[in-house]
């Protein structure tokens, strides 16, 4: 699949890989805020820092005046993280103003983003809220106190959901308010929730029945009734395979390993299944005329004679 | 500034002498093959002839043992639901977990129709275990599916010999390998080393054919059903009307990819050590997926680079006009990243920044050179960005 990123993403993509003038890569030494989202398993993680003007007696009017981010991910992810500190930077924000900057600010200032890339600009947004409550914390700050639906303290404590991602429940139904999301492609494009092994999208619980529930609906799912492949076979024979294993084994032991031994080969048994005996033959060095067969079709009549003569060698 | 094509592992260039002769059956030569007319003689020659040319690239087989397909994928899904449907009494198939998608995803299927489907693991060098593939045999297998070597990591499987451990075993087991990698890469000869295999499938587009054409190997007296009905073309065993300047161009690739067989063994296996050299000398932290097996493909080089994502890589080499891949989950339309790196235990940090270089034989040195000139640049650069990457030490933190 091409890219489809508009030219604001590649700008300010190919400026942060050069280093340009202006851009944001790096990470601020004891920062005011520090906040991380995503993760080396899922494929991007961003780790974003800001500095504050600090106000002398409210630290509610501190002001953002400096926003760093280092970056692992696709150009999207890089691109947004340029966007995230561009945008709060040239704003002057507070913290506390700064946490209304969403994800589709963000894609805005992109000129959009393909809507399977939009998890990175809500990997942006989320860091941010990651970061103001570092600093609200560090500065005494009660965050619950003044904007209470941006803090959302015990969302990585609940029950994982999508198992591939570490997606929790209380995490996904906010989202799925939050950005307003439909179906299980628009969680995926926004979250990566159910983008790696599918499991969760209609197990009980998974994805369906959260969508269902928060926006009321219902489906009825057919149930295609899965095929139970019980499986049942005997393997009916006059030895047992257990004791007809003991004697295989000890034959190979008592007998045939000695034999080989004399000449520097060697045999290990890999398996036995009914009267057909696996084995790794080691070949006496310097060979014989006849070969690996040769060896075999010793083992063969061996285990023929002293055991079962219906038993077949194959050779490794 | 000229495109380096450094993807040959996705598709191929079209080779002029293919398409040469390829073109009269698209204008003077149109007509159906099966017609009665005198016209129609000059198209059922060419398609009888193309099957002589790839039956001999094959090992000198009897060509009415191969049938043309659309694709590579059209050759596995018929070979394996084939066998399937014509032994209805198993109910057990053997393949790996490094398939292609169009082996790995009916693997899947048949799971859901009820069969059970052992899927082998790899270890870290992305090879299989025979000890392991002689254990899950049983006595209702139906099926061995392995393919010949990786579409992504290069690594080559014994089938030759788990075809003869199969068959040994027992006769009635049905032996299929996916060889669209092996073709113009390996040795595949049918009636020496593979003979014991009953179905093979590759496809044109690897070997600088066009997209759109196949072949299916089904060995005669191999218990299998036809999976596409509806004519007698290919007697009975692929119904519609041949597509006959693409089964005329999948010909002449063979062909040519049997002449060019010691090239590709050589100087293409040259560019790659070298690539392989000198990116893993000029760029730390960077490790080669597949470089310890056995046997791996001559064109194909799987680098792990830690700290990056590869779709970032790919983004900055195809603005230096250099088309690669990635394992890596942006590039996958899925958000999952490669199954093969993941089965063959590739750390994470590692799978997303997988970048694969897979080189043809209209590869040379000059497009080596630039490759090595640009790719730690753009390592480098994209690590200064991450927070996996410590920039002072040069080395990776986790």
């Amino acid at each position: 699949m091409p890219w489809e990123y508009s030219d604001k993403v590649v700008q300010l993509f190919m400026d942060a890989v050069k280093g340009a003038a202006g851009t944001h890569m790096g990470e601020i030494e004891d920062p005011d805020g520090y906040g991380e989202h995503g993760s080396m398993v899922c494929g991007d993680t961003l780790r974003f820092t800001f500095r504050v003007e600090k106000h002398p007696t409210d630290p509610t009017r501190d002001i953002i005046t400096q926003a760093r981010y280092l970056t692992f991910g696709c150009t999207s992810a890089i691109a947004s993280s340029e966007a995230l500190c561009t945008l709060l930077e040239q704003e002057r924000k507070t913290p506390i103003e700064a946490l209304q900057v969403s994800n589709e600010d963000l894609v805005d200032f992109l000129g959009g983003l393909p809507e399977q890339k939009i998890h990175c600009s809500v990997m942006g947004a989320e860091a941010l809220q990651s970061a103001v409550a570092d600093w609200a914390s560090k500065r005494g700050v009660d965050l619950a106190a003044i904007v209470p639906d941006k803090v959302h303290a015990d969302e990585d404590e609940g029950r994982v959901v999508c198992k591939c991602y570490s997606v929790t429940e209380p995490y996904l139904r906010r989202k799925i308010r939050e950005l307003g999301l439909r179906s299980i492609a628009e969680i995926t494009h926004a979250l990566k929730a159910g983008g790696g092994c599918t499991a969760c999208h209609h197990e009980p619980g998974g994805l369906q029945d959260l969508l269902d529930e928060i926006w009321a609906t219902s489906h009825e799912t057919d149930d295609a009734g899965q095929a139970t492949a019980a499986e049942t076979h005997d393997t009916a024979g006059e030895l047992s395979p257990f004791q007809l294993g003991r004697r295989i084994e000890t034959v190979i032991d008592d007998s045939i390993r000695p034999m080989l031994r004399e000449d520097n080969g060697d045999i290990e048994l890999i398996d036995i299944k009914d009267n057909i005996v696996y084995c790794r033959l080691l070949e006496p060095p310097g060979g014989c005329p006849g070969g690996a067969d040769r060896t075999r079709l010793i083992v063969e009549r061996q285990l023929g004679e002293e055991v079962d003569d219906r038993i077949r060698v194959i050779a490794i | 500034m000229k495109t380096v094509y450094v993807d040959n592992n996705a598709t191929t260039a079209i080779a002029p002498e293919v398409l040469e002769v390829m073109q009269p059956y698209f204008t003077r030569d149109y007509f159906n093959p099966s017609s009665m007319y005198d016209a129609a003689r000059s198209p059922a020659e060419a398609i009888r002839s193309a099957r002589e040319t790839v039956a001999r690239c094959l090992g000198g087989i009897d060509p009415d043992q191969l049938l043309f397909t659309g694709s590579a994928t059209e050759s596995n899904n018929a070979a394996i639901f084939g066998a399937v449907q014509a032994n209805p009494a198993r109910r057990h198939v053997i393949t790996t977990a490094v398939e292609h998608p169009s082996v790995l995803e009916i693997g899947k299927e048949l799971e859901r129709r009820g069969l059970d489907v052992t899927f082998l693991p790899v270890d870290g060098h992305g090879e299989i275990s025979i000890d392991a593939f002689v254990k899950a045999l049983r006595s209702d297998t139906l099926l061995v599916s392995v393919m010949m070597a990786n579409n992504e990591t290069g690594v080559c499987y014994p089938v030759a010999e788990l075809a003869r451990i199969a068959k040994q075993t027992d006769q009635e087991i049905v032996v299929h390998t996916d060889a669209t990698q092996a073709i113009g890469k390996l040795p595949v000869n049918l009636s020496s080393d593979l003979k014991d295999v009953d179905l093979l499938a590759f496809s044109g587009h690897k070997i600088h054919a066009p997209k759109g054409v196949g072949v299916l190997f089904v060995r005669r007296g191999c218990r299998w059903r036809p999976f596409i009905l509806g004519g007698h073309q290919e007697k009975g065993r692929r119904a519609g009307t041949e597509n006959v300047p693409y089964i005329v161009g999948i010909a002449k690739a063979c062909e040519l990819a049997v002449q060019n067989l010691a090239d590709e063994q050589t100087r293409v296996r040259g560019l790659r050590d070298r690539l392989e050299h000198e990116l893993t000398a000029r760029i730390p932290a960077v490790e080669v997926n597949g470089r310890d097996a056995k046997i791996r493909l001559p064109n194909t080089l799987n680098l792990a680079i830690h700290g990056i994502e590869g779709e970032a890589i790919l983004f900055e080499l195809s603005r230096h006009g250099i088309c690669a891949s990635s394992g890596s989950a942006c590039t996958s339309g899925s958000l999952d990243p490669s199954h093969v790196l993941k089965a063959m235990n590739v750390p994470f940090s590692a799978i997303h920044g997988s970048l694969r270089i897979s080189l043809s034989r209209y590869n040379d040195d000059t497009d080596a050179e630039r490759i090595i000139e640009v790719l730690p640049t753009i390592v480098a650069n994209l690590r200064r960005l991450s927070p996996y990457w410590d920039d002072a030490n040069n080395c990776l933190q986790i």
